[in-house]
């Protein structure tokens, strides 16, 4: 289980040359990259792309709380106003422009938003889509009794109009950068079937829903199967395809071998776990992609625990794992090594952040300098408390365990005794994490805010849950320069500044070891061949976003 | 799994062979001569075994991963983390047998309690008591068993009281009816008359009766508790790392089955042998002791 | 017979409002919860979680939220699934069908195959076949079933390529031999423990039949050993079987869990592994009362049967 807690996984990146990196990363993607361009979609949607995921897609209301697999299906049935390309850059969908102070669609100050939308789309039962639709989203999230996912952002429009079917006028209640990313990220549902719902928490919609995506409803089998089929009258590009199946197969063991006895087409969402990518890259008439997810796996520590509050006992932590050995050995050299909580791919990314070393000498030495003395049985301790804890995380996570019996190999050198103590998701992800009972947890979190560097939920002193705050600040980090340059980094509308704040806050993290970064998560992905339009895509929250532009070459 | 196995002590009654002393009755039971000496060699090579091996059974070597049996120093290769597997299987085996033991030696305390409970004071607290168990007979033992292990936090002590309360329940039932049926027999009404106290009755003149059928359901109990580990185990809520079991093993290993088959093979192995072994001596045990016979 | 169907019903009944209590109390108390599904899933603050919890009635005593989904459940609305929001009904009637397809499947086999075996066990006792029957049963019923199942993939599937790596069905294809095909390894699997269960059940009775009076009076006429055996030990032998058949049900409902978890069957088993696992309460107290149901009526049947066939029994 990935703890995907700032959810939707993406990064905007405006800054077109970082959209390099990411893709000389798709490595084993060029061939496919290259069919792309030789080959040429069909006429009319032809023929399945069965989509292997691990986790089923249960919810279909795209405004209600779901899984990134659920997200997955959302980018088929559904549009958002406008999407994020695997370069960063804004993309309209139902609208026609992104708005911007430049084409008149922002107001200077960023408060009043007039957003065009497009007259051609129809929902799947063939009525127009129109900015009714867009009204209607965005109050539902806001009505109280609504099983919303979250408000942030949402919460702040106000006066909403429909000044004609094709567009939209609204009001913020104050300056707020990020939204444009959100926005990017919620899907317009359908006001005429929505609103006869008598609650829309149950309605019918829910579980057969109707949007105006490339793909429309088909089946869902229950534990099995979810089969959507082509929407011939889609607005935008494609389909190329008549049927999409997403099936169902919980163990990733035996997801991979249906992938290798050719039962699936396409395994994504959770991709390949990292001890079969060699094998997978030398199987015949399989290709694989390697993408970087906006995923940062990292040992979260609880700094209200007590030898966690000294800096010395973080540093000494970091200095003694032995990174390379995890990624090279455990990750088979998949993913790649980091400092930041941010992914490599963001325009906010900071690339000078100091490099850690293994160094089990220098950590000892700095365990001794800070009066942490070993004890008879070898592990140490000062003023009576013993350098030990517990670390934590989901059970059934083969990588991690293997991970976490390194750690207290590699901490045991230093005098500090690490003991595993794993819980079922279920009981670790409540309020052992969200109330920081625990006293440190291995975990990999998408830190963004949509695609948005803004990380107040996950560092602001006031986002403590633990502390009555409201956010994610489950380390219970409380440090007020951060407080300060989160709240200029909000407000700030140009990108050059926006970028120098979130790097001294990158800077001030790394310094602080409020975590500790051990690397970002690449995601294997594995396509069979001759399926073409595949790109995988860090902004979105699933490299499903665009199976609209998917075919099979002839 | 094995729930079934109880009932077949239910139709498994053997043509009455000559009185004989149980011992050399069981003693004939080849199958289940073999089985008790698998369970010795097996018990002592987990607890005697780790102190003759050079490895620890947890010490990581990243750089030699995988290695397969025979392959040098590791006899029997090393797992995913480079950790000589024998060492595992040995420490494994410790925990794995341990739970064995300790949830069926739980299991029978709890079961012939209520049981004896029960069976001697009948009525109302014989019949709620009863009813109990029967509710939990409703669920499929793994239903029973998965719904308590995603609930509680995993470990050796949790592991084995959750194997221990999904498996007293027919010991539970079997006490229950022997006392039932003996409670108003002659010597049980002359303790009574004399004066002895209830818990006398039940543990002096009841219980001996019962043991005969106490110990087969013992030992097919040990058999349950072990698979039952593994598959608990293969479910994801087993023991946790960096400690063996040879439930545990055989999860980890499922991923490397076509690249290292090795390392499912000889945990699965180690099960099988076990669980067979004890099943077998529970057959035998009943022949040798069966329980209709003794009483009559 | 209907008085005693009545008292059977009663305290079925009965049961039933036990079991409810206890899969309740073992839910509802334990740590985690629902909450940490969505948790995890999206970005939401401890506030979003909390109104979610409040929109579920989560929030509320136990005694109260037990008492309200019995008034519920009698008025026969089983709740909504907390994952996919459908009637907990549908959800489990959905996941029915591949489940007891699999179920009858490797029944008939393990009956075939069983009843074969014992019967043949009794007659040639201490052969060679008997002495290897004996074995095998025990080995196959103190084997891991999901380590057979992962075998059996491995050679089956990824090696020799025979047999599909699970799955009910080629999606697009529920043609009767692509079922077939799909369903032959983990049907195979199943019927593994069950077979050997019925062998030695078979067996035992078949050898106690054997010794009874009335064949060695019928071998003493001088009937033929075939007659002897068709006639007389055999009918009598199949007897306590259909006690077995019914008893059996809870222990296939587990064997079908980890046969369903090996070989992606989207059965009940796989399902309520999947509810357990998202703390989808509704949908677990829904399986533990289906399948509590199932097991009353599976020993009610049994007795029935078994009155039926055996005159000898009076209900009473």
């Amino acid at each position: 289980m990935i703890d995907s807690k700032a959810g939707s996984g993406t990064s905007r990146r405006e800054i077109l040359g970082l959209g390099v990196g990411a893709a000389s990363l798709l490595g084993g993607l060029g061939s496919a990259h290259a069919q792309t361009r030789s080959a040429v979609p069909p006429q009319k949607p032809r023929g399945q792309v069965i989509a292997g995921i691990s986790q089923e897609p249960t919810v279909f209301n795209p405004l209600m709380p779901g899984s990134e697999v659920d997200q997955g299906v959302w980018w088929q049935l559904f549009n958002p106003l406008w999407s994020i390309d695997p370069q960063g850059r804004l993309v309209a969908d139902l609208a026609t422009e992104v708005p911007s102070v430049g084409n008149g669609g922002l107001s200077a100050d960023g408060l009043v938003w007039k957003i065009k939308l497009r007259k051609d789309v129809k929902w799947h039962d063939g009525t127009p889509f129109t900015a009714e639709d867009v009204k209607y989203t965005l109050d539902l999230i806001n009505t109280p009794g609504f099983r919303v996912r979250n408000r942030v952002g949402h919460s702040l429009v106000k006066e909403i109009t429909v000044v004609a079917p094709d567009e939209i006028h609204w009001r913020m209640e104050s300056a707020y950068s990020p939204y444009l990313s959100i926005l990017a990220l919620t899907f317009i549902v359908p006001r005429h079937i929505l609103e006869k719902a008598q609650d829309p928490n149950t309605a019918p919609f829910n579980s057969a829903p109707i949007g105006t995506g490339a793909f429309r409803w088909g089946e869902r089998v229950a534990g099995d199967h979810l089969l959507l089929q082509a929407n011939p009258t889609h607005h935008g590009e494609g389909p190329y395809l008549e049927r999409v199946v997403f099936k169902y197969i919980p163990d990733l063991t035996m997801l991979y071998t249906q992938f290798r006895t050719g039962q699936i087409d396409y395994l994504g969402l959770s991709g390949i776990s990292a001890h079969f990518v060699k094998e997978a890259q030398g199987l015949r008439g399989r290709k694989l992609s390697l993408s970087p997810t906006a995923f940062i796996e990292h040992i979260a520590l609880n700094l209200e625990f007590v030898p966690f509050a000294d800096k010395a006992v973080r540093e000494a932590l970091y200095l003694g794992m032995n990174k390379q050995a995890r990624i090279e050995a455990l990750y088979y050299g998949l993913p790649v090594p980091t400092e930041s909580f941010l992914p490599q791919q963001s325009w906010a990314y900071d690339s000078s952040l100091p490099a850690q070393r293994h160094d089990p000498a220098k950590a000892n030495a700095l365990l001794d300098a800070a009066g942490w003395a070993s004890g008879s049985d070898g592990i140490r301790q000062k003023n009576g408390v013993r350098l030990e804890f517990a670390n934590s995380t989901t059970v059934g996570n083969p990588g991690r365990e293997q991970s976490q019996q390194l750690l207290m190999q590699d901490w045991r050198a230093l005098g500090v005794a690490m003991r595993i103590n794993n819980m079922p998701g279920a009981v670790i992800w409540g309020e052992f994490w969200q109330k920081s009972k625990f006293e440190s947890v291995m975990v990999g979190s998408n830190f963004m805010l949509g695609n948005d560097p803004d990380v107040t939920p996950r560092f602001s002193s006031k986002a403590i849950p633990a502390k009555a705050g409201s956010g994610l600040n489950t380390y219970q980090y409380q440090n007020p320069e951060i407080d300060r340059l989160l709240a200029e980094g909000a407000s700030q509308f140009d990108q050059a500044e926006r970028k120098a704040t979130y790097g001294k806050i990158q800077k001030i993290i790394r310094d602080d070891l409020v975590l500790l970064p051990i690397y970002q998560t690449v995601m294997a992905e594995g396509i069979k061949d001759g399926l073409q339009g595949f790109a995988a895509n860090i902004n979105c929250s699933s490299n499903c976003w665009n199976m609209r532009s998917w075919f099979w070459a002839s | 799994m094995t729930d079934a196995t109880g009932l077949i002590d239910l139709a498994d009654t053997r043509a009455g062979s000559e009185h004989k002393s149980a011992w050399s009755r069981f003693r004939r039971h080849k199958l289940a001569m073999a089985g008790a000496a698998t369970i010795a060699i097996l018990v002592l090579g987990s607890f005697l075994g780790p102190y003759l091996l050079p490895f620890d059974d947890t010490h990581i070597d990243v750089m030699h991963r995988f290695a397969p049996p025979l392959s040098g120093a590791h006899v029997l290769g090393t797992d995913e983390l480079g950790r000589d597997i024998l060492a595992r299987l040995m420490m494994g085996g410790r925990i794995s047998l341990a739970i064995g033991f300790t949830a069926m030696a739980i299991a029978i305390a709890a079961g012939t309690g209520v049981g004896m409970i029960a069976g001697y004071y009948g009525g109302i607290i014989g019949s709620l008591l009863m009813r109990f168990v029967d509710a939990i007979l409703c669920f499929p033992t793994i239903f029973l068993l998965l719904a308590l292990a995603a609930l509680v936090k995993p470990g050796l002590l949790s592991m084995t009281l959750l194997i221990a309360a999904t498996s007293w329940m027919n010991v539970a039932r079997i006490v229950e009816a022997q006392i039932r049926a003996l409670r108003d027999q002659d010597y049980a009404v002359a303790a009574r008359a004399m004066g002895a106290s209830s818990f006398r009755i039940m543990w002096r003149n009841l219980l001996p009766n019962a043991v005969a059928s106490i110990v087969v359901a013992a030992t097919l109990n040990v058999a349950k508790a072990i698979l039952l580990e593994s598959y608990v185990s293969f479910l994801g809520y087993g023991i946790q790392p960096p400690n063996a079991s040879w439930g545990n093993m055989l999860n980890n290993a499922q991923i490397y089955l076509s690249s290292a088959p090795w390392l499912a093979i000889m945990p699965g192995l180690a099960i099988t042998l076990a669980v067979t072994s004890f099943n077998f001596v529970g057959d035998g045990l009943r022949d040798a002791l069966d329980p209709r016979m003794e009483i009559s | 017979m209907i008085p005693f169907l009545l008292r059977r019903l009663w305290q079925s009944l009965i049961l039933l409002a036990i079991v409810s209590m206890i899969g309740f109390a073992i839910l509802y108390l334990a740590p985690g919860g629902p909450m940490s599904q969505f948790a995890q899933s999206a970005q939401m603050s401890q506030e979003d979680l909390d109104r979610i919890a409040r929109q579920l009635g989560l929030d509320r005593t136990l005694p109260v939220q037990y008492w309200d989904w019995l008034l519920r459940m009698l008025s026969g609305d089983w709740g909504r699934s907390f994952r996919d929001n459908s009637p907990v009904w549908s959800v489990i009637g959905s996941h029915l069908r591949a489940t007891f397809e699999l179920m009858a499947v490797s029944t008939l086999i393990a009956i075939a195959l069983g009843c074969w075996i014992g019967i043949l066990g009794a007659i040639r006792r201490y052969s060679i076949f008997d002495m290897v029957a004996t074995v095998g049963a025990m080995v196959a019923l103190s084997i891991p079933t999901f380590w057979f199942g992962l075998i059996a993939i491995y050679l089956f599937s990824v090696q020799l390529g025979w047999l599909p790596a699970g799955n009910r069905q080629t999606i697009g294809d529920g043609s009767f031999l692509d079922v077939a095909h799909h369903l032959i390894a983990p049907a195979l699997v199943l019927a593994l423990v069950e077979t050997a269960i019925w062998a030695r059940f078979m067996r035992s009775a078949m050898l106690d039949v054997i010794g009874q009076d009335y064949i060695r009076t019928a071998r003493a006429k001088g009937l033929p050993e075939q007659a002897v055996l068709r006639g007389h030990a055999m009918r009598n032998a199949l007897l306590p079987l259909i006690t077995l058949a019914g008893l059996q049900f809870p222990t296939l409902l587990g064997g079908a869990l980890v046969t369903e978890t090996v070989f992606t069957w989207p059965g009940m088993g796989r399902l309520f592994l999947d509810s357990v696992e998202y703390r989808d309460y509704p949908v677990v107290m829904g399986i533990l009362m289906f399948s509590a149901v199932m097991v009353l009526l599976g020993s009610l049947l049994a007795d029935m049967l078994y009155a039926v066939a055996d005159p000898r029994i009076r209900m009473g």
